[in-house]
């Protein structure tokens, strides 16, 4: 539900903007976090019940 | 933003205001921190308190007077200074609402901080029935309830005679956010108020002699979740709406900080049952529900964080950063107004991450009850908002007092941000890694019969002390700078920083204005989320629990 918000904002930006790729870098870093940190105690869960 | 109604500076009788809730709350920081800092120490096995008192009244201490003192009083203070400076001025009618919103608020932290001290009332910041305190504890917190609702009267009515003056415009920013969570807050406390009034306080003056535990932790977490968002809103308004001026840039876009204050206000309450995955008595389909509801949360802030990184990124490249990352060099790092509230935003991706591990049913059993959770919210409340709440006081208090902040207290007050990051890596760190390990929280030291498990958690205990330590000594330069740009700094005009909105930003529609639609949906989602599992809890009721008191 996030994406095509987020996605459309970026668009209507990159039209006079030079540029916002260290923004979406970030967030792909981010997102990358949330997942890793989540898989984390899952896998710690999977293990122990 | 709307700019005509813009005061260049706010007013000295609205000031005097927010600086009355300002001195409550720093005065909070300084109980709260100590109680705080002999906890930890008490954890680490190496330090003994006092026969005359005991670790979970210091604990219940801490909790209150941080959790619902420091940040109720500096969020009402915060919000109507924002209020005043954007909208204009209170009336006098305004005014006194909200000196009498103050002084309720103040008469109720009183008598419930006596009950503390007293030890009438250890029963945790949670005030978990069938623990029970003495009936003027309740009657203290809900004074301070009822203090802030009237605080919010006078938001209200702020926005209502602005809205009057201006028809057909969107109301200022700032002031809109205020009214976001002070209306959040209000529909939020509703539960708890009514935990307290119906359930709680007839129980502790002996009316009724049994209470319904899982209906009284129901309509707290109906509060409580709420609550930690209450606290969340004003650090994302300085971060959306304050930090882009500050820096020279400009707020990425009005309606997208609109859109995510929105979001804060529809889905952060009817997610109550993230916080109860485990308890017994909700049927896990309701549970289910409420989790999809607690990702919905999510959204509004990863919208904020993405927002962030624009308002940055632009700003850097019309410094003429190159590069993926250059921006970052350009950012004012000299700036604590600026440097202090980024350590809170940065604590708040591992807080954030934290919290959607929390509210995930499997992986709140790995956590659930440990230390983990204690670590979690100090890295929310304790990094990313209270950094920011320092970060604003380093700008507002001295313009409010007519004073400046000096160069000797910016370099103070970035050395407190860092004194502060170093001190929580260390407890919120060593808290998260010992409650993987199963340390649980809420509990006093103990070796629990030379468990091997429980050695184990030992050294991370150690770590929290260290941190906690480290904590206070930031906690005594935050007063030092507080008292100096209250009382003794030079005198002279301190900036109030209001971001403009990004030329090419789009035009703010004025569906955000539109209360009846969104408070509308708030009670439907509510009633969706919670009409049939509370029917089932008063349905199937056990006879329920005696009063304990074990303090």
């Amino acid at each position: 539900m996030a994406q095509p918000e987020i996605g459309k904002k970026t668009h209507t930006k990159v039209e006079d903007q030079p540029s916002l790729k260290g923004t979406l870098a970030s967030v792909f870093l981010l997102g990358f976090f949330l997942i890793v940190t989540w898989l984390g105690v899952f896998f710690l869960f999977v293990d122990r019940f | 933003m709307n700019t005509n109604s813009m005061n260049p500076k706010v007013d000295r009788r609205d000031g005097k205001l927010t600086m009355a809730h300002f001195y409550v709350a720093f005065i909070a920081l300084a109980i709260g921190g100590l109680a705080g800092l002999l906890q930890t120490l008490v954890r680490s096995g190496k330090f003994q308190l006092p026969t005359w008192t005991g670790y979970y009244q210091i604990l219940t201490l801490h909790g209150v007077v941080l959790g619902l003192v420091l940040t109720t009083f500096f969020i009402m203070g915060f919000q109507l200074a924002l209020v005043s400076k954007t909208s204009g001025t209170f009336t006098r009618k305004q005014r006194l609402t909200g000196w009498i919103g103050f002084w309720t608020m103040t008469i109720g932290t009183i008598m419930t901080a006596i009950m503390i001290l007293t030890n009438q009332a250890s029963v945790l910041y949670t005030f978990y029935a069938p623990l029970q305190a003495h009936a003027l504890f309740y009657l203290g917190l809900t004074l301070v309830i009822i203090g802030s609702w009237i605080d919010g009267a006078a938001i209200i009515m702020a926005y209502t005679s602005w809205r009057k003056a201006n028809p057909g415009k969107p109301s200022p920013l700032l002031t809109f956010m205020s009214l976001v969570n002070t209306l959040m807050w209000i529909v939020a406390t509703i539960g708890v108020a009514a935990t307290v009034l119906f359930q709680l306080l007839p129980w502790s003056l002996g009316l009724v002699d049994r209470v319904d535990v899982l209906v009284s932790r129901t309509l707290f977490w109906y509060f409580g979740h709420p609550l930690v968002y209450f606290w969340l809103l004003p650090a994302y308004m300085a971060w959306y709406a304050i930090v882009p001026k500050i820096i020279g840039g400009k707020i990425f876009s009005d309606s997208l900080a609109r859109m995510s204050f929105i979001l804060f206000l529809l889905f952060s309450i009817p997610v109550g049952f993230h916080h109860q995955l485990m308890e017994p008595g909700i049927d896990p389909a309701w549970k289910f529900l409420q989790v999809i509801l607690t990702f919905l949360v999510v959204i509004p802030s990863l919208m904020t964080a993405f927002s962030l990184f624009a308002t940055f990124e632009m700003y850097g490249r019309s410094k003429g950063s190159t590069g993926l990352f250059g921006w970052v060099k350009k950012l004012p790092w000299g700036d604590a107004r600026f440097a202090v509230p980024f350590i809170g935003m940065l604590a708040f991706i591992p807080a954030g991450a934290g919290g959607i591990i929390n509210a995930s049913n499997q992986l709140n059993q790995v956590v659930h009850n440990t230390i983990w959770v204690t670590g979690h919210f100090h890295l929310t409340l304790a990094t990313s908002v209270v950094l920011t709440f320092f970060g604003i006081s380093y700008w507002l208090v001295p313009h409010l007092t007519g004073r400046v902040l000096t160069k000797a207290m910016n370099k103070l007050a970035i050395i407190q941000g860092v004194v502060w990051a170093i001190g929580m890596t260390f407890m919120s760190g060593a808290m998260h890694a010992a409650g993987l390990l199963g340390a649980p929280r809420r509990s006093s030291f103990s070796t629990y019969g030379g468990s091997e498990q429980a050695a184990e958690w030992i050294p991370y205990q150690i770590a929290q002390a260290v941190g906690g330590t480290i904590l206070f000594l930031g906690i005594i330069l935050m007063l030092y700078i507080f008292v100096n740009l209250a009382f003794f700094a030079p005198k002279g005009e301190e900036e109030f920083p209001v971001g403009e909105v990004a030329d090419q930003a789009e035009k703010t529609p004025m569906v955000f204005e539109n209360w009846k639609l969104w408070l509308g949906i708030t009670v439907l989602l509510i009633l969706f989320a919670y009409t049939i599992p509370f029917i089932d809890m008063i349905q199937n009721a056990p006879i329920g629990s005696k009063g304990y008191k074990f303090f």
